[in-house]
């Protein structure tokens, strides 16, 4: 009896155990986040910059953002939702990604053709060269290896993580914003703006071994109970395919301009950011339909790994 | 140096590469662009039934009814990723725009415009949704959303060529070409 009244108390004490989003928004310059059992915002943090690109890391305690027009990273406490630091970088990030360990933060340089590896703590940088306009940054789960796709060459840049050198590139469809990795990091995805299809890069071969048409201007991809979503900013519709055999499964019907895609933990949930109409939607991975919406600020990117375990 | 100088000379060395790329080629400076979308959503009311608005908002090839043009030549039908217009001003600039999206069900039509220089417009990688929508008494409102970067594509831009200065024309056009429409539907 006793017992139960306890395990009753601390149930209710940990009601903030769901999950989060942390979603840019690059025209309000600011941060929301949403919590994803009740698809609701609970907080705003001011970022500036024009922020875009965030990566969260693995155990949920950090999230970084990069803004390209302020020219800096902002490194923030994910659980206290705090601002703790700005990274000046003087050149300006896009996508972002972080090590599996938490111990590296990789940025895309998105004019300056590199990809910068920091370390978050001291910030000591490394820079390797890379494509034209540098945009989605992904890190295979085994932290060997940061892909990068370099848009204007129409290439994914593979980088060993440990010597920091550009050790392949993969030529993909037109225009690769969004790169997304399987977890089991054979396989990378690139989301081909121009071009409308989808590379599918083996990571051993370092070949592109398929292209999937898709919708129109596709930004991003996320990968779910074996499909592979993509979002289509012109048609307001995330495009889903089977991810082994290929073959297109149905066209959701999400908001306006949606552009980031993130997969839940338990891969029942996709999420997406419509960048008009200012919303983040979940769509069950199942059955393929609308589960809720939830209101951003103005111009909801969240360009990269968007979603925060909370444990 | 004088600090006023110095300024007129930081101002013409930011100059200096953006008159570079206006000489590039046309298609490598569409395909170029920035980090920061901008958008821009206009609505205007209109005393016509949604139909009769749709009936001409979904006739792409015909949109001779935009402020400032003097001709229009259209190929591929009113068929998304088929239909191309080419308009020529009064200026004698020239727009080539193609149809992306056409919802009847939803009323709405999606284009882009896939040349313009930037003296008629100074933004780029522009793309309009227009909805028509129906309003109380059996009118319409019709909505003009608007996605496009600012004119210059790098970091750094020229004053001229500043977000700030992209919104401000892609406002003016949508409210003009809402202005015109509603003049053409409205006429007796």
């Amino acid at each position: 009896m006793r017992v139960a009244f306890l395990l009753a108390l601390l149930a209710l004490a940990q009601p903030a155990c769901a999950d989060e989003a942390f979603v840019t928004n690059q025209s309000s310059d600011d941060l929301t986040i949403v919590d994803l059992s009740t698809m609701k915002p609970v907080a705003t943090l001011p970022i500036g910059g024009k922020p875009a690109g965030i990566a969260v890391s693995r155990d949920g305690a950090r999230a970084y953002v990069a803004s390209p027009e302020g020219k800096f990273i902002s490194v923030i406490d994910a659980s206290a939702r705090q601002l703790l630091k700005r990274i000046a970088l003087g050149t300006s990030p896009l996508g972002v990604a972080v090590a599996p360990d938490g111990g590296r933060l990789y940025v895309a340089d998105v004019y300056g053709r590199r990809l910068l590896e920091i370390d978050p703590e001291t910030q000591a940088t490394r820079a390797v060269a890379v494509g034209a306009m540098p945009s989605g940054v992904a890190v295979t789960p085994d932290g060997r290896f940061v892909l990068v796709a370099d848009r204007d060459d129409n290439a994914l840049s593979i980088i060993d993580a440990r010597d920091f050198a550009r050790i392949a590139v993969v030529a993909v469809g037109r225009h690769p914003y969004g790169v997304t990795i399987d977890a089991a990091g054979k396989r990378a995805y690139t989301a081909n703006v121009e071009s409308d299809d989808v590379s599918v890069v083996d990571l051993d071969a370092r070949k592109t071994i398929a292209t999937v048409a898709v919708g129109k201007r596709p930004y991003s991809v996320a990968l779910a109970q074996g499909k592979a979503f993509v979002a289509n900013q012109y048609e307001e519709t995330v495009s889903v395919f089977d991810a082994q055999s290929l073959a297109p499964l149905q066209k959701v019907k999400v908001g306006e301009y949606p552009e980031s895609l993130a997969t839940s933990r338990d891969g029942a949930t996709v999420y997406v950011t419509n960048w008009f109409s200012n919303e983040l939607w979940s769509i069950d991975a199942a059955n393929l339909t609308v589960q809720a919406k939830a209101a951003t600020g103005d111009g909801p990117r969240a360009f990269g790994a968007f979603l925060r375990p909370v444990n | 140096m004088p600090a006023s100088r110095r300024a007129i000379l930081a101002a013409l060395l930011r100059l200096a590469p953006l008159a570079a790329f206006c000489c590039a080629a046309p298609g490598a400076a569409l395909a170029a662009h920035g980090t920061t979308p901008l958008k821009v959503a206009e609505e205007i009311a209109i005393a016509a039934p949604p139909a009769a608005v749709w009936a001409v908002v979904s006739d792409f090839e015909r949109w001779d009814w935009l402020p400032g043009v003097a001709k229009i030549a259209g190929t591929g039908g009113n068929v998304p990723d088929q239909g191309k217009i080419e308009l020529t001003l009064d200026t004698g600039a020239t727009i080539a725009a193609s149809l992306t999206k056409l919802d009847a069900e939803r009323m709405s039509l999606g284009y882009h415009l896939d040349r313009v220089d930037l003296k008629t417009l100074p933004a780029t990688n522009y793309s309009g949704v227009v909805t028509v929508r129906p309003a109380e008494g059996g009118g319409s409102i019709v909505e003009w959303k608007s996605r496009f970067y600012r004119g210059y594509p790098l970091n750094n831009p020229p004053p001229e060529l500043s977000d700030d200065v992209a919104v401000a024309a892609v406002t003016a056009m949508n409210r003009a070409n809402l202005a015109a429409l509603k003049a053409k539907l409205e006429r007796r």
